[in-house]
């Protein structure tokens, strides 16, 4: 059981399908993650819309859990705020300097400023609340 | 280290003055203004030190102990940046931010210890009315298993990544060398080379496990380094070394359901108590491990069916060979000094073994420092290196003289059934101390939880070593049993505070404990009367 979603996860955030259609993929997606700096400084900081930042790792069970719920009520705002996630071990020094330090973080960015941010597992009401904030 | 930073101070001296002085005469009025004269000298070249250098500590290895010393040392004030970067295993493994324990020692070992408790306990837990499935088609998930140990294992990469971002200690992923007494070349992945300057330097690189010079070591063999990440189930494996690590390993490989074998050169885990480490074997055994003695391997080649076939010698230089899917090396470890390009400053290594033979962890090379791993003729455990790096950044940067004591430090062999002992082993009491000083005493014990799933109980095993008389201080004690590492741990901490026997036989125990049994030892191996407890039933 445990397996099966851990997977489900890994290929929902398997870079692949960006590689292979980053143009199109970006277009249409609401969701995307975030390859390095200089991705997220084009695709975060200067994001038009809100963009709310899933710091996660794989190692950790709480974030394999909050990404496809975060994912599923970004999904519904139809690209007034877009998700970012990024892999803490592949990303380390811009998780750092978020001062992420125990994980899953999810902060909100807007022209580059960081609004709002929390820690942990949220349920499902609890992150439309977080999202509706900047969705307006 | 006193001595030595005297000593410095006194060439310094000699050098500018040429005033013969002998190192250890009593203080003169002219050597108390010699005294003085080098403290002025030394505080005017600490200022310009500070202005001088990048860092005031850099740490060369961010395991137990460099870590242990630059957390304290920024603590304390330091300016403090951490090199650590990991060489692939010959196999190609590697791993993140922490050392050896963290990420191929203490810590996977002790959980793959758990799971194997674990499955244990599910044999057990029928006896106790648990209605599990048929306990014999339990199996454990290979995949499962170093998928979770390796998760947890990548967060205590980030956490103390994140320890070392919020204390300020500069961290950099480079492979560090000697350029000068007080430059450190650091290699980045990328081949790139960056130059750091500090007043002082701590070598804390720690060390890798050896492979023997055999065909087919190198190629097929794995070691510590690659177990606990192994990606296939390891099938049949032969282990060779006798130590704690060949030992542990077997021991858990064994439990999971993997055929294993011991190969031992002479003896089993050198060093330890020779009656409790045979036991330790013993028991191993029992459980299923098979050991080959007096053997040494010869020659590994990799079949058709991808299968190893290894070529062994024993002491009657006979050939054997057998096949088995995993061979894995625990014949000790290399300190990695060479790689620190020592030539460059005139750092001195032990030349058998590269150790360093520090005094209160300062080098011949004055303001380089060691702890751990690296050090000569010291224990090879995780809370030694911290203990004395902690207490080394005390004396570099927060004036205290307090020295590191390596005698008495505990430990415990994680064996499926545990070995814990701290202090002499019989055969180092009677060396020392002569037969007719030293008093033994010893029982076998059965642990109350082992009577409902009638475990067998013939290796609990118990030994006190005191002094015969006067005040009968107690010199070693040793504990075969479930939780030895738990039982033991408590123990240390009474002998530190000179324990002595009747003191020992003073104390009222707690029931039902296996640690209770060191309060009711009283047989002396010298009666001849029998240690077995009496029994009810069996
Ligand atoms: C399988 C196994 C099980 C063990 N179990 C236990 C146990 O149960 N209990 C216990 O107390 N001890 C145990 N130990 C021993 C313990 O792991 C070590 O004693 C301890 O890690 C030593 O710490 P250290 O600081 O000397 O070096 P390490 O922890 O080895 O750290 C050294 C670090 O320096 C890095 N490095 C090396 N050279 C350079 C360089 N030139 N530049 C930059 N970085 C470099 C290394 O990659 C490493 O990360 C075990 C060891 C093994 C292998
Ligand atoms: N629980 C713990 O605290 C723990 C656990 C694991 C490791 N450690 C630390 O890590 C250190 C290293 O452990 P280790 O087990 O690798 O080393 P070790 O304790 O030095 O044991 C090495 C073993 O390999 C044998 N050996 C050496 N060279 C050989 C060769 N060429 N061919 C065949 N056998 C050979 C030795 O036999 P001889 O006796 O004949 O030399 C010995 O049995 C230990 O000293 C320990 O301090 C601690």
């Amino acid at each position: 059981m445990f397996r099966t979603s851990l997977r489900t996860v890994r290929t929902a955030l398997g870079s692949k399908a960006f590689a292979n259609a980053p143009a199109r993929e970006q277009a249409v997606s609401t969701a995307f993650k975030v390859q390095d700096p200089k991705d997220f400084n084009d695709r975060v900081k200067n994001s038009k819309v809100p963009v709310i930042v899933d710091f996660f790792a794989t190692w950790c069970n709480p974030c394999r859990m909050l990404t496809p719920r975060i994912e599923s009520v970004i999904a519904e705002k139809q690209g007034k705020v877009l998700l970012a996630k990024v892999d803490i071990d592949e990303n380390s020094d811009l998780a750092l300097d978020y001062e992420v330090g125990s994980v899953p973080v999810l902060i909100a960015m807007k022209d580059g400023k960081v609004l709002d941010r929390i820690v942990g597992l949220q349920d499902v009401d609890k992150l439309k609340q977080f999202v509706d904030k900047y969705s307006e | 280290m006193k001595s030595r930073e005297s000593k410095e101070k006194k060439s310094w001296y000699f050098n500018c003055c040429k005033k013969p002085q002998t190192m250890d005469s009593d203080l003169s009025d002219q050597e108390n203004y010699t005294k003085s004269l080098e403290k002025l000298v030394t505080e005017q070249e600490n200022i310009e030190a500070d202005q001088k250098f990048m860092y005031d500590l850099l740490v060369i290895g961010g395991g137990s102990g460099g870590l242990a010393a630059a957390k304290e040392a920024v603590n304390l004030g330091a300016k403090v940046a951490v090199l650590d970067f990991v060489t692939p295993s010959p196999r190609g493994t590697t791993w993140g931010l922490g050392g050896t324990c963290v990420n191929v020692g203490c810590i996977p070992k002790k959980l793959m210890h758990q799971a194997a408790l674990l499955g244990e306990a599910i044999h057990e837990s029928a006896a106790y009315g648990w209605q599990v499935p048929d306990p014999n088609i339990i199996k454990n998930d290979w995949q499962a298993l170093t998928t979770a140990v390796q998760n947890h294992i990548k967060s205590v990469n980030w956490v103390t990544r994140v320890e070392l971002r919020t204390k300020k200690i500069e961290y950099f992923n480079a492979l560090g060398y000697f350029k000068d007494q007080h430059t450190i070349c650091g290699k980045m992945k990328n081949g790139e080379e960056k130059v750091f300057t500090a007043k002082n330097i701590l070598i804390a690189v720690g060390g890798r496990p050896r492979y023997p010079d055999i065909p087919g070591a190198l190629e097929y063999g794995i070691s510590s380094d690659d177990i606990f990440s192994l990606e296939k189930a390891p099938g049949k494996t032969l282990v060779i070394g006798a130590g704690y690590i060949g030992l542990e390993c077997a021991g858990f490989l064994n439990s999971l359901g993997y055929d294993a074998t011991v190969m031992v050169r002479s003896i089993v885990l050198r060093g330890f108590d020779q009656q409790m480490a045979n036991t330790i074997a013993q028991e191993m055994e029992r459980r299923g491990v098979h050991f080959i003695y007096q053997a040494k391997p010869s020659k590994i080649e990799k079949q058709a069916d991808g299968r190893l076939l290894v070529h062994w010698v024993d002491k009657e230089r006979q050939t054997h060979q057998d096949i088995f899917d995993t061979v894995l090396f625990a014949i000790g470890r290399k300190p990695l000094t060479e790689e620190l390009k020592p030539e460059n400053i005139g750092l001195q290594l032990i030349p058998e073994t590269a150790k360093i033979d520090a005094i209160d962890e300062q080098t011949n090379v004055p303001n380089v420092y060691a702890v751990g791993d690296v050090l000569h003729k010291k224990p090879e455990l995780t809370p030694v290196a911290i203990h004395a790096g902690r207490l080394l950044a005390r004396r570099l940067f927060g004036n205290s003289t307090e020295q590191m004591d390596y005698v008495n430090v505990a430990t415990t062999v994680f064996s499926p059934l545990e070995y814990g002992c701290v202090g002499l082993s019989e055969e180092a009491a009677i060396a020392i101390h002569g037969e007719d000083k030293i008093e033994i005493y010893h029982a076998y014990y059965k642990p109350t939880e082992f009577f409902i799933p009638q475990k067998d109980v013939s290796n609990c095993y118990i030994k006190v070593i005191a002094f015969r008389n006067g005040d009968q201080r107690v010199l070693g004690m040793h504990f075969i049993g479930p939780n030895a590492g738990e039982v033991i741990q408590g123990f240390a901490a009474a002998i530190k505070c000179n324990l002595t026997f009747p003191k020992l036989k003073d104390t009222v125990g707690i029931h039902p404990t296996v640690a209770e049994e060191f309060t009711r030892i009283s047989v002396t191996k010298r009666s001849g009367l029998d240690p077995k407890p009496q029994s009810c039933c069996s």
